[in-house]
């Protein structure tokens, strides 16, 4: 392969994954910058997400519905949870919201578990997404390319719903100062919940999106917790920009890194997250130091 | 006051401790003088697949025995524990079942790394192992302790028969990805060293960390090297990711996928992705012969589906057990070993010899490839070549071959 | 407070334990001494210092294949090899808690992690000396010195392993009631003072950590020869996990409450675990149960019910 077909390929590649790792962070890092919570559970949706999708759209043959339906079940899963549970913590530690997550993960694998059964499940593509285009005479799946355009559409449309909407501009000023909101009239419990409903959403979003790659299989919460967790502290806590910046160049990292330093796959991201932090602790574009 | 508080509080961390105590006590046969086999298994956790059909052919096998009056006039009892895929768990629970159940025999434990952690202690705790799908070379080369038995086909035996199949094949040049573990790197050294034998070009090979999401780097790779064929040493998620990966990059249709191993329940998990697929398979349900037949006739009886790999190979794994202790007469390790040394069985996969030097079962190899058949749900695998033992199974106590 | 008096009355029962216990309970409780002096360890940093680390595992993991590679590779006496281990630990977390003090809150958290993660790639790549994916095996029990073979029984190791664990209960008793644990307390409940009153908060912030991966690294040391092997899932994050809920449900800042966590932990997963292949439903449940109703951990409820005896 000649070295131009080469990068553009690559460069496909990475910008494809960018938008799957963009999926899992960026709903964490909402979730983090306005309540602080370290979500031990973020993973779990992700799966859940997964495993909802593929279910609706073996009942419903349709992929389209499963990508639809699938966020809002989750969300709807999420915030009756922070209403139920996490809203009685927010007085208290990191300890607190560590273990209550770390339980609801493993509540959540196990039901998984008893619902699905252990086997991976694959979620088949609609024929219109099952092709492949070429980039200078190598074929590239047409799936991929929609993961990108789908990763451009979500960061445009979150970052106009952070910029001009009411519930947006809400989102902002809770997470800067989240009692003169309160004072102001606004019901902060409400946005909370909505909030931690949405990264959940988000969460399982990703993860429909990311089971036609790799198959519904009960192993996806462990991996995507860590690297939710990296996307957000590279980008910066809280900091949606940052989060999509992150995504991108941890996928860059990891793409090109594996291809020219395969022996140090398993510690690209590791490397590159100790090098952000020693440079810039708050994370590239977090505002903490 | 003190005192108070003092006995109290002794009295709360005697009670404590006494529940503690009596939930580790020696829990005695439920049904008096049954035989018990131990069966630490990954219920839960990345290879719970595995697992599960480990645990589905043993109960199988009990049931048909037990139905038959069971062994030595005893029934036959199976503990089975969670490790959870984890070699510090395994150890645990299969010490529990020693030391706690009287367990003497152990099978099951399906993670290789969990084996290997176990197989130093089987002497401390007179205890014999039948492996019923452990590929790692090194338990009967470096690591083979005396209580250790392996019915199963090993990693080296599966890449060798892929690499005698393509002794035959038009192809000259072939690269490898594996898993970057011990059995990925274990399996890869053999195809090479076959490779070279066979006059092959072999054009390098490259690992993935395990847990791995995105192969388009190593299918790039692959593509680059410009090889007829790849050799795959995957397993679990990452052989089911990158089969839907390579799928959607239309791989397959320039370079011949190869594997060392595939199991039904990945082809099923990954649709269409495994059409074409040529690899080995530790056990075909598709065998043509009178004592498979029957196998497979009475498991579609009982679970409506074929036997999956793994379920064949500990179904097999238990027949030559079974065998053992018939020979012995007894189930006492000294006795079981000596029975078990050099045993011939013919089993669902033909003849297996346990020889005397390793605890290697030697028995046939077989080359499948994935195939679409009419009225089957799901892609089948068809057995194209079959290679008599003494050409698969390594040498006595080594993971490479000679010839 | 009660506390020296307590201390001596558990010293005696668990010395009592082989007179009275099944031998497989003896194994559990070993163990579960081994895991109590891994959480008690991590309890320094994150209960009395608010250190949180998502890589404890990493001390673990480094003081169980140091000791295992010495075990089999050389042959010096096993309390040698486990204060080499514990040493190295040490050694190594002072390197490690240099860089990840640069950073506060979840950022220092998740460098914990990286660290941890790196050790593991590590012990993963560097075949010869770690055994990579397979780890070591076979590690086995040397005698001590003077040729106390004593050690080689497996009442005399779990007599090691307790004698490992009291010692070090003391000295971080010691530790914590003495002026160094007066500022530790301080960088927990508010840095920025601390830090004006003079003190070198990040100086202290680094021992303790040295201090917390040593004894971690002896747990970890004393692991390898029980189980006989060491491997990279000691290493993991999934175990750093683990280990952090076990000071949480214990009690965290409380030494005890740890021990018990981790003794509770390795317990309800065992026992849980033989009933039913769901256990981690009920685990997880039970772990939600805990921050609702138990905010203080095991050892609160303990004290709670003490108190209210006391009052009746």
């Amino acid at each position: 392969m000649d070295l131009f077909p080469f990068l553009v390929t690559q460069c496909a590649n990475a910008f494809s994954q960018a938008a799957l790792l963009f999926f899992l962070g960026v709903g964490l890092t909402l979730i983090f910058g306005i309540m602080r919570i370290v979500n031990f559970a973020h993973g779990s949706f992700y799966m859940l997400g997964a495993f909802i999708g593929y279910t609706v759209a073996h009942v419903t043959g349709s992929f389209w519905l499963g990508l639809l339906l699938s966020p809002v079940l989750a969300g709807l899963i999420g915030t009756s949870f922070e209403m139920g549970l996490l809203r009685r913590l927010y007085r208290r530690d990191t300890s607190a919201f560590l273990m209550v997550t770390f339980g609801l993960t493993l509540v959540m694998g196990e039901a998984i578990r008893l619902l699905w059964g252990v086997q991976g499940l694959q979620l088949p593509l609609p024929s219109m997404l099952a092709g492949i285009v070429f980039l200078f005479d190598e074929p590239f799946p047409v799936y991929r390319l929609f993961l990108i355009a789908a990763g451009a559409v979500l960061a445009v449309a979150i970052w106009q719903f952070l910029e001009r909407t009411r519930l947006g501009l809400l989102i902002r000023a809770t997470s800067q100062n989240a009692e003169m909101v309160h004072a102001l009239g606004v019901d902060v419990n409400l946005v909370r919940s909505g909030i931690f409903g949405m990264g959940c959403g988000l969460a399982a979003f990703g993860g429909v999106l990311a089971a036609p790659l790799v198959t519904a299989s009960l192993g996806m919460a462990a991996n995507a917790i860590v690297d939710s967790f990296v996307i957000v502290i590279i980008g910066g806590m809280g900091s949606f920009p940052g989060s999509l910046c992150a995504a991108v160049l941890v996928a860059f990292v990891q793409v090109f890194g594996t291809y020219y330093f395969p022996d140090f796959a398993i510690a690209a991201m590791y490397l590159l997250m100790l090098l952000v932090l020693a440079i810039r602790p708050g994370g590239l574009l977090g505002q903490e130091a | 006051m003190a005192k108070g508080s003092d006995v109290s509080r002794r009295r709360l961390i005697q009670s404590t401790a006494a529940v503690a105590v009596v939930s580790t006590l020696p829990q005695y046969a439920r049904a008096a003088g049954s035989i018990k086999i131990g069966m630490p298994l990954p219920l839960t956790g990345p290879v719970a697949g595995v697992g599960a059909q480990m645990r589905r052919a043993c109960e199988f096998w009990a049931k048909q025995v037990n139905a038959k009056g069971g062994l030595l006039g005893r029934p036959v009892e199976f503990i089975i524990s969670d490790t959870e895929g984890n070699p510090a768990t395994a150890v645990r629970k299969a010490q529990e079942m020693v030391e706690r159940n009287g367990v003497r025999i152990l099978t099951g434990i399906a993670v290789s790394s969990e084996a290997l952690a176990t197989v130093p202690r089987l002497a401390e705790w007179d205890t014999i192992f039948v492996s019923g799908d452990n590929g790692d070379g090194r338990l009967t080369a470096e690591a083979l302790v005396p209580n250790f038995f392996r019915p199963n086909v090993s990693g080296p035996m599966g890449t060798r028969a892929v690499a005698l199949h393509l002794r035959d094949s038009p192809m000259k040049k072939l690269f490898g990805l594996g898993m970057d573990y011990a059995w990925g790197h274990n399996s890869m050294e053999v195809f090479e060293a076959e490779c070279k034998r066979a006059g092959k070009n072999f054009a390098g090979a490259v690992f993935s960390p395990t847990g791995t999401k995105d192969f388009s780097t190593y299918i790039t790779r692959i593509r680059q090297s410009g090889a007829e064929g790849v050799y795959l040493v995957l397993s679990g998620d990452d052989n089911a990711a990158f089969l839907s990966q390579a799928k959607q990059y239309r791989l397959g249709e320039k370079v011949q996928l190869l594997t060392e191993l595939i199991d039904q329940m990945t082809i099923n998990g990954t649709g269409d992705a495994t059409v074409g697929l040529i690899g080995g398979s530790r056990y075909p349900y598709t065998l043509d012969n009178p004592v498979n037949k029957a196998f497979v006739a009475a498991w579609q009886a009982e679970y409506r589906t074929p036997p999956d790999m793994f379920e064949g190979d500990q179904y097999q794994s238990c027949v030559v057990l079974q065998a053992g202790i018939e020979k012995a007469g007894s189930i006492e390790a000294a006795k079981l070993r000596a029975a078990l040394e050099g045993l011939e069985v013919d089993s669902i996969k033909g003849r297996v010899v346990m020889r005397a030097c390793d605890h290697q079962g030697e028995q046939q190899g077989f080359v499948i490839k994935i195939v679409k058949r009419e009225g089957m749900a799901h892609p089948v695998p068809e057995v194209i070549a079959t290679y008599p033992a003494d050409r698969v199974t390594p040498p006595c106590n080594k993971m490479v071959y000679d010839n | 407070m009660g506390g020296w008096r307590l201390f001596f009355l558990a010293a005696i029962l668990l010395a009592a334990a082989p007179l009275g216990l099944p031998v497989f309970a003896m194994t559990l409780l070993t163990e579960a001494l081994i895991l109590g002096l891994l959480a008690m360890s991590l309890d320094l940093m994150v209960g009395y210092t608010r250190l949180i680390s998502f890589g404890h595992a990493a001390a673990y993991g480094l003081g169980a294949y140091a000791c295992g590679y010495l075990a089999l590779h050389t042959s010096l006496p096993l309390p040698v090899a486990l204060l080499a281990a514990a040493l190295l630990a040490g050694v190594v977390a002072v390197g490690v808690a240099w860089v990840c003090t640069l950073v506060t809150g979840v950022s220092f958290s998740m460098l914990t992690l990286a660290f941890a993660q790196l050790l593991y790639a590590l012990a993963f790549k560097w075949t010869s000396v770690t055994g990579a994916s397979d780890g070591l095996a076979g590690i086995p029990r040397r005698a001590g010195p003077f040729g106390l073979t004593v050690l080689e029984t497996r009442n005399g190791y779990y007599y090691l392993v307790l004698a490992c664990m009291l010692g070090a209960f003391a000295l971080c008793r010691l530790l914590v009631n003495a002026p160094f644990g007066a500022v530790l307390r301080g960088i927990r409940e508010n840095e920025a003072k601390t830090l004006a009153l003079g003190y070198n908060t990040r100086l202290y912030k680094i021992s303790i950590v040295a201090v917390a991966f040593a004894l971690g690294g002896l747990a970890g040391a004393l692991y390898a020869p029980f189980a006989g092997f060491a491997n990279t899932d000691l290493l993991f994050w999934l175990f750093s996990g683990k280990v952090l809920i076990m000071v949480i449900v214990g009690g965290q800042g409380t030494l005890i409450g740890p021990v018990l966590g981790a003794a509770f932990f390795m317990l309800a997963e065992h026992v849980l675990s033989a009933y039913t292949d769901s256990w981690a439903l009920f685990l997880g449940l039970i772990f939600i149960g805990f921050v609702i109703f138990a905010p203080e951990g095991i050892w609160g409820l303990l004290n709670a019910r003490m108190l209210k005896r006391a009052r009746a």
